[in-house]
């Protein structure tokens, strides 16, 4: 690609933007379709598909709405002084791409072929390649003019100043996530075309955040918030127990939002395992799994084993302290057993409970009938999987489980961050970066490692008891390998060792799968292209963890922190090779 | 190394392209047809969703289910059979999984134009679909569980009680097909020294519970019991710890993905008796892959030839060319959709949808009466289906031929 | 007697499968310590694609001669594997070899998903197991011994045959040849190896390649053996093997054999004569495979570990 290298001289980024630019204008203003999509009621392909702008120009809205904003910026971006402008323009370039690629096919393919995209019966619409092509001059723009590092602002300010700064960018971000989740509304018959508008925001949205990224804006507001902890994580739970308020506050959203909150809770878990200490654990599953059948089996469900029932926090308790004995046991064999070869005992032990719970283990399990009817959580009168008013506000149902959950999450993540910082976490941390190293420091590794599987598993342990009640049947068939993959992957794409990434990761790996649902056959096909683009693309996770920033940093080229690093930048291909 | 980026970008716009291009085959069969012509929908459009896995290893089942269901509300269409609406299915993929499952019902309980569900396919999935779709009154039918508790409770043998007023099922359950295949391998066929065989699953090891009891009430011993992986397919060792106990026939309480190729291979091993499972092998597929002459399987309703509704029912799935085979439940899902689409002819005749009438709609499926591909569609007290016809179906000339028909009675 | 007899037999068929597919994992964990979880879909892919080349290839006149038929087969299975693990390693493992240690682990269970679920979208009636052509190949051999009967297949042979066989040849492959010196050269120092002359990402892609090309023969003597191939299959098959793998020491051609056969053995034997029997026989393969592990946390063959940096 050297060629491309030797035409693209940095004199031509200017003018390769500035027309990437105006060409996405002109994009957001030509048809994308030829014609109307009779088969769903006669309706416009998502937004408005005629020139209309020009009698309403403020009609623009969805895909054309994110194309114009792109490439007016892309404009601006090329003509005024932005640090680290060619790295910017090359985010807006994939952004434009990925809206233009992803309407383009979708409508094609709707549409019943190129026609629908390109002229049939007298219409033009050339719209989605305009858009492509200006994303791609805007991305050889940036190429040509060399890409930057991010830059850092190194601007300090005054305490209420941080705070109202943090304020703002959290509400933003909630209402970000609540727009993303309601991005072409919950799809369904009526709506065919819930998910490519979806992909299609996700699309701009990531643009639009990588060039914020480049300008330098979330690395300060993650420094900010680094400096004022305390505030932000208040200010995050209560963003976080905001979202029933917003228009994400439905019944659907709850439920799966409950869901990702187990699943998080249970990947910070992991996280201590895996991403603290270096242990591959591929078995995880099970501590969530020995966690809902204790619950279920002291829920008083008809087909429990044991006939009393506990309060819901009690049995809580005893469902993490007997995961967490479990993971002691698992993590015995760590004394003798190292790396990959430890992985594949957890996932021993992950296939025999699976196993065990499936030929209904002491009566415990309830075997293939599972246990069923375990009744939800209910405190003060209040069932938990009922709706919940307040005065005059209803909340939808499963609103109570988000709240326990989010609450269930924040404990966590105290606990994760306090052993984190502490002689423990540092052991960990230790033990992962040089094991042989850490033990002539005078660390107790047996110790340390079977220490952290504990803590992990009982984590899992209680995220577990909730889930029991939530999903109200507790069956072997929830716990398989796959969900112990998912755990994982969650920790490894949001970054290891990184309490946000985890949360992240599995918001992540729930929330694509449900929004995907518009492509029912298809979604577990592009669930798998989705984790090879996400670690193609950023390998050491989305939010990495910052003492692993540090350490990776050394790896890098120049001095350069390796998530600054693109990848596909580093001299890799012919001259890197495996360690 | 920006051509490597290049490259990755044009093969991922590829697979989409190509994902894409499925897609429009399948579903335009779908999405063109039933708007009926002349019918009139000017009040809108109604949902019926359909929970059942579309991906993963138990996609064949769940595909069959959704099409069948498509296919009986296509029919409605053209039939305008509800008047001044328009009928639609909308599929929710549950993975075959509980929590998967529980976050495809919410999704469809909280569309306020869902009027019902057809699903699920497992029953474990049911269990937390149940108090889902009953805390929004939507009525369920399912096509394929088999589980006794899911109607009458943990002591549905002896104390029956009813679990969910919304849920219904049209197949028949295990304490029902179990006891008849018993009767009929023991005393008809006199085979008095039975080795059973289960998947593990839900389905396989309830019908193969309620089978043994009946066969050691009626006389015959269980030389032994074995266990088969879920998705093995390697049963030699399976096959070797029965054949010390030399039976006389097996009994597979399982699907037909296992069960053909166990067939085949106990014959391999020189074990050439019977295989008899339920109706999660009746499946033409049972005997491709290696189901045997004088195989045995019970399957609900009477024999397919002698039912106008069923060949029916056949002809109409197969005009239609959807991809995928109807399967072991397409024509229990075609029947429970037609149950909902029938009793919700009569909720709204004369009126209009709205939330108020989910309980008018779950008294008319409770009073629901039908002819369907499977039979007689009706409920009884509990919610299971009144149709306890069963026929035994043997694999004779490459194909399944009917053998008796008979309804079991204690 | 009888019943052991036939039981072991079982067991070495099992395992002959796993252990050609185990092959696959070791080499290319022995060269970059890449755990390549896709290793199972590309034999479950082989499969499918050596069934395609009988139903779309070979003409009619061939499919009965099991001497033309088998081999082409083959040809088709490893090819079609050998391709998709080129461009496997070429575009989801490559980019990632300076990655974090974890990364391509993720990568490669997205591409055993992507893998999996192509095939039963697009390989029509995959949704549920395909049959194999039958009859061809398909004679079996029984005795009368030790009071019962002893049987074994003709396919049963030709696997473990050619499992051994396949191991064999690639053993010498690797200690003998130049290529082979060149692996194992790669897989102790790369850096080094370069400055002798080697071609590290040749090397890496050729030890991809032989593992597909053996998981693809693999597929097609599932195949025939068990007359259908499954979407499924690749996962159930590409744990046993990772578990012959390890049991048997990653990077030991002779440890992933070995430990094939094993796994292949003890499930059967723990099926017949261990208590839970058949409920429980993936549970004594787990647990016996803990204890290897703790006595000899290396595996039966496995160098000790490395010190990785």
């Amino acid at each position: 690609m050297s060629q491309l290298k030797d035409v693209l001289k940095p004199g031509l980024a200017r003018p390769l933007a500035v027309g990437g630019g105006v060409l996405a204008v002109i994009a957001a203003l030509l048809p994308w379709v030829t014609y109307k999509f009779a088969q769903y009621g006669g309706d416009n392909y998502p937004a408005a598909a005629s020139l209309q702008f020009f009698d309403a120009p403020f009609q623009l809205e969805g895909y054309r709405l994110h194309t114009l904003i792109l490439g007016v910026v892309v404009v601006v971006v090329a003509l005024a002084p932005v640090p680290a402008r060619h790295r910017v323009l090359r985010a807006l370039g994939w952004g434009l791409v990925a809206v233009g690629v992803i309407n383009t096919v979708f409508a094609a393919v709707e549409g019943g072929g190129l026609g629908a995209v390109t002229a049939a019966d007298g219409a033009i619409a050339f719209g989605g390649f305009a858009c492509v092509v200006a994303g791609v001059l805007a991305i050889l723009a940036g190429i040509a003019g060399g890409i930057e590092h991010v830059h850092v602002w190194r601007a300090k300010v005054a305490t209420p100043v941080a705070y109202l700064v943090l304020l703002v960018s959290f509400v933003v971000l909630l209402l970000l996530v609540a727009m993303m989740l309601n991005a072409g509304g919950q799809g369904g018959v009526g709506n065919p075309y819930a998910g490519p508008i979806f992909l299609s925001l996700l699309g701009f949205l990531a643009g639009a955040l990588g060039a914020l990224h480049g300008v330098g804006l979330t690395g300060w507001i993650s420094k900010l918030s680094d400096q004022h902890k305390v505030f932000s994580v208040a200010v995050l739970v209560l963003c976080a127990l905001a979202l029933p308020f917003t228009e994400a506050g439905t019944d659907y959203w709850m439920t799966t939002a409950a869901n990702i909150g187990i699943y998080a809770a249970t990947a910070i878990g992991l996280n201590i395992v895996v991403g603290l200490a270096g242990l591959l654990d591929l078995g995880y599953v099970a501590f969530l799994g020995i966690g809902a059948f204790v619950a279920a089996n002291f829920s008083g469900a008809a087909a429990a084993a044991f006939g009393v029932e506990l309060p819901f926090v009690l049995a809580a308790i005893i469902a993490a302290v007997v995961a967490g004995i479990f993971g002691a046991i698992v993590g015995s064999p760590t004394l003798r057993v190292r790396g990959d070869y430890l992985a594949i005992v957890t996932l021993a032990f992950g296939e025999i409970f699976k196993k065990a719970a499936q030929n209904n283990i002491g009566g415990l399990t309830g075997g293939a009938n599972a246990i069923p009817n375990v009744p939800p959580i209910n405190w003060f009168g209040q069932s938990f999987d009922k709706s919940l008013t307040i005065g005059s506000l209803e909340l939808p149902s499963g609103v109570l489980y988000y709240v326990l959950i989010i609450v269930l999450v924040a404990l966590v993540m105290v606990v994760f961050a306090n052993l984190k910082n502490a002689r423990i976490g540092r052991a960990w941390i230790a033990i992962r970066e040089d094991e042989d190293a850490a033990r002539a420091m005078g660390i107790k590794t047996g110790q340390a490692k079977i220490l952290a599987f504990l803590i992990g598993a009982t984590l899992a342990g209680l995220a577990g008891a909730v889930f029991a009640h939530k999903t109200s049947t507790v069956a072997y068939d929830s716990f398989q390998f796959i969900e112990s993959v998912t755990l994982l992957a969650a920790v490894i794409l949001g970054g290891m060792g990184s309490i946000p990434g985890a949360v992240l990761g599995a918001a992540l790996l729930l929330v694509l799968p449900e929004k995907l649902r518009e492509f029912s056959d298809y979604r577990l096909m592009l669930f798998g292209l989705a984790l090879i683009l996400i670690m193609r693309f950023r390998p050491q996770g989305l939010v990495p963890d910052r003492h692993r920033r540090a350490e990776l940093a050394d790896e890098g080229a120049e001095g350069v922190p390796i998530e600054e690093l693109n990848v596909h930048d580093t001299p890799g291909g012919s001259t890197a090779v495996a360690r | 190394m920006r051509n490597q980026t290049v490259k990755a970008a044009v093969l991922v716009a590829g697979a989409l392209l190509l994902a894409a291009c499925g897609t429009n085959k399948t579903e335009s069969g779908g999405a063109t047809s039933g708007n009926g012509g002349s019918c009139d929908q000017s009040k809108g459009t109604l949902i019926i969703g359909v929970i059942a896995p579309q991906s993963g290893g138990l996609s064949a089942l769940g595909l069959g289910i959704k099409n069948s269901a498509q296919l009986a509300a296509d029919q409605a269409n053209e039939k305008c059979a509800v008047k001044g609406y328009k009928l639609a299915v909308q599929t929710e993929d549950d993975q075959a999984t509980a929590q998967v499952g529980a976050q495809a019902a919410t999704r469809l309980s909280s569309n306020a134009n869902v009027v019902g569900v057809v699903g699920t396919l497992n029953s474990s999935v049911a269990q937390s679909v149940q108090p889902i779709l009953k805390n929004k009154s939507i009525v369920q039918v399912s096509p394929a569980n088999t589980n006794p508790s899911l109607t009458r409770g943990a002591d549905y043998g002896t104390a029956p009680k009813r679990q969910f007023d919304n849920y219904f099922r049209v197949c028949a359950t295990d304490d029902n097909q179990g006891p008849y295949a018993a009767k009929y391998l023991v005393g008809k066929a006199g085979k008095k020294n039975i080795a059973i065989i289960t998947d593990g699953k839900t389905y396989g090891e309830g019908l193969a519970a309620e089978f043994k009891k009946q066969a050691e009430k009626d006389g015959a011993k269980i030389a032994a019991t074995a266990k088969v992986g879920e998705r093995d397919t390697d049963f030699s060792t399976v096959i070797g710890t029965i054949t010390g106990s030399q039976p006389d026939a097996v009994y597979y309480g399982g699907e037909y993905p296992q069960a053909g190729p166990l067939s085949k291979q106990m014959k391999d091993a020189g074990l050439n008796i019977p295989v008899m499972g339920g109706d999660g092998i009746y499946d033409p597929k049972f005997i491709e892959l290696g189901g045997k002459e004088g195989d045995l399987a019970t399957s609900v309703g009477a024999p397919t030839e002698t039912l106008d509704t069923a060949k029916a029912f056949v002809d109409a799935y197969k005009a239609k060319a959807f991809k995928d085979d109807f399967s072991a439940y397409g024509a229990f899902s075609y029947d429970a959709a037609n149950s909902i689409i029938g009793a919700l002819a009569k909720t709204v005749e004369g009126g209009d949808w709205s939330d108020s009438k989910r309980a008018d709609l779950i008294k008319n499926v409770q009073a629901y009466s039908g002819q369907g591909a499977t039979g007689e569609i009706k409920f009884d007290e509990y919610g299971d289906s009144t149709n306890k016809l069963l026929t035994v179906y043997k694999v004779s000339g490459g194909k399944w031929v009917a053998d008796e028909t008979g309804t079991y009675s204690g | 007697m009888a019943t052991l007899l036939q039981q072991l037999i079982n067991g070495l068929v099992l395992g002959a499968a796993i252990a050609l597919i185990a092959l696959g994992y070791t080499m290319v964990y022995g060269i970059i310590q890449l755990i390549n979880f896709a290793h199972g879909e590309v034999f479950m892919v082989g499969g499918f694609a050596s069934l395609a080349t009988y139903s779309y290839v070979l003409p009619d006149s061939w499919k009965s001669d099991w001497y033309l038929a088998l081999p082409l087969m083959a040809v088709g299975g490893a090819l079609v594997a050998v391709v998709l693990a080129v461009i496997m390693e070429r575009f989801a493992y490559r980019p990632l070899r300076n990655a974090p240690r974890l990364a391509p682990l993720i990568t490669a269970l997205g591409v055993s998903v992507v893998l999996k679920e192509a095939v039963r979208l697009w390989y029509p009636g995959a949704t549920a197991p395909v049959p194999y052509p039958r009859a061809f190949v398909d004679k079996q051999f029984s005795v009368e011994a030790f009071g019962g009967r002893i049987t074994i297949g003709s396919t049963a042979l030709l696997m473990i045959a050619v499992s051994l066989i396949g191991a064999v040849v690639l053993q010498t492959y690797i200690s003998r040849s130049r290529m082979g010196r060149a692996m194992r050269a790669t897989a102790q120092d790369p850096d080094t190896a370069r400055l002798m002359g080697v071609n590290p990402n040749r090397t890496i892609v050729l030890t991809f390649a032989i593992g597909a090309a053996l998981a693809g023969i693999a597929g097609v003597l599932y195949g025939i053996h068990y007359t259908n191939v499954d979407t499924e299959v690749g996962f159930l098959y590409g744990i046993f093997a990772f578990t012959a793998a390890v049991l048997g020491g990653v990077g030991s051609i002779k440890g992933a054999v070995i430990g094939g056969f094993a796994i292949g053995l003890i499930k059967s034997l723990a099926g017949q004569y261990l208590p839970g029997g058949t409920s429980y026989d993936l549970v004594w393969i787990f647990i016996l495979l803990i204890v290897v592990l703790v006595f000899r946390p290396q595996g039966l063959f496995g160098e000790p570990e490395r010190v990785r940096a």
